[in-house]
């Protein structure tokens, strides 16, 4: 197991997962959200191929009402 | 509402898209969905800014995200995500990014805030994210304040648009400083300017379109006033009058009175008094 930081919180989730495995683990579903790991854009098509490592931070951002 | 004069309709054009009204409105702050919903059908706002929030495990409705995201979807509008809440240019480009992905637009309202007191934009690191992002395909709405130099900056780098503040976020205090937006105005004739931010009564974005401004954007004064629904009309008439207004071409301000009924024919005055 790593220690993740999601969405500003502290958790842990198996070792070696990638982005897409991750978001599972941590039981987000469907669409409709964006993520950014470390401060930094990641896009769908490039879930698969991205490993997430201990202590890294992960965004995951959904719409909401803006002005 | 009668019209007296047959006038071809007001379309204009902002990030490639051909538009008839020139109210932008946000979708935060409103009573309900169902307020915001109408409120926006009676604006006949075309374009409405949205946000990205951190969305909880397992949760596809919190903060109304869903719910929300649903009905604007429904209503077949442009959508214009802001990137508020960062604070600097890395934070704002990687937020427009996410953005691009989940809204599916190349439009970015650039917010990069540099004093949390005020939300006062930070010019520097508002003009570092407009250039990287332009780069990157996106169009650029940048929040700025009235600076005329920031604008110049901004128009270096390549925005197409350019959105100075009225006044403080939320305040409705208006148009602060009108002189420093007709100058902006004059400088750049050919951007798109929209005044963003501190309107708060419908004579505020009047006064906005009278001064040549392209568009007015706002959210608190309709979301908060005791109607929505009325107000979101009553900025839609206020838009249309200033917009009218600038075209019909305002008279000239003079230091002296000058009586509008004729003088020839006054009566009770005489030649020969004194």
């Amino acid at each position: 197991m790593i220690e993740v930081i999601v969405n500003g919180k502290r958790t842990t989730i198996a070792s070696g997962l990638n982005i897409k495995e991750a978001i599972t683990a941590l039981e987000y579903k469907g669409e409709g959200f964006a993520l950014a790991l470390n401060g930094t854009f990641v896009a769908i098509s490039t879930y698969e191929t991205t490993i997430v490592r201990e202590n890294d931070s992960i965004e995951i951002l959904a719409p909401v009402q803006g002005g | 509402m009668t019209k007296f004069i047959e006038t071809q309709p007001d379309t204009w054009e902002i990030g490639g898209k051909t538009l008839n009204s020139r109210l932008l409105i946000g979708s935060a702050l409103y009573p309900s969905p169902a307020n915001m919903e109408n409120a926006i059908k009676i604006s006949g706002a075309q374009i409405v800014t949205v946000s990205l929030r951190r969305q909880a495990a397992g949760d596809t409705t919190s903060k109304g995200g869903h719910q929300f995201w649903d009905i604007i979807k429904s209503m077949g509008i442009e959508v214009l995500p802001n990137t508020a809440g960062s604070h600097s240019a890395k934070e704002a480009i990687t937020t427009a990014q996410m953005a691009r992905e989940v809204f599916g637009t190349n439009w970015v309202k650039l917010e990069v805030i540099g004093d949390q007191y005020n939300l006062q934009p930070d010019p520097f690191e508002t003009v570092k994210a407009a250039e990287i992002l332009i780069k990157e395909g996106f169009e650029v709405f940048p929040y700025t304040t009235d600076d005329l130099v920031v604008a110049k900056r901004l128009a270096e780098v390549g925005c197409r648009i350019i959105m100075p503040w009225g006044s403080m976020i939320g305040s409705g205090k208006g148009l602060m400083n009108p002189d420093n937006l007709v100058a902006i105005r004059k400088q750049f004739p050919e951007l798109k300017l929209i005044i963003d931010a501190g309107i708060g009564k419908p004579s505020h974005a009047t006064q906005a379109m009278e001064l040549g401004y392209d568009g007015v954007l706002l959210n608190s004064a309709i979301a908060l006033a005791q109607d929505p629904v009325k107000m979101a009309d009553a900025f839609r008439v206020a838009v249309e009058a200033g917009r009218l207004g600038y075209e019909a071409g305002v008279m000239k301000e003079r230091e002296f009175a000058s009586p509008s009924t004729p003088t020839v024919g006054t009566p009770f005055w005489h030649q020969f008094e004194d």
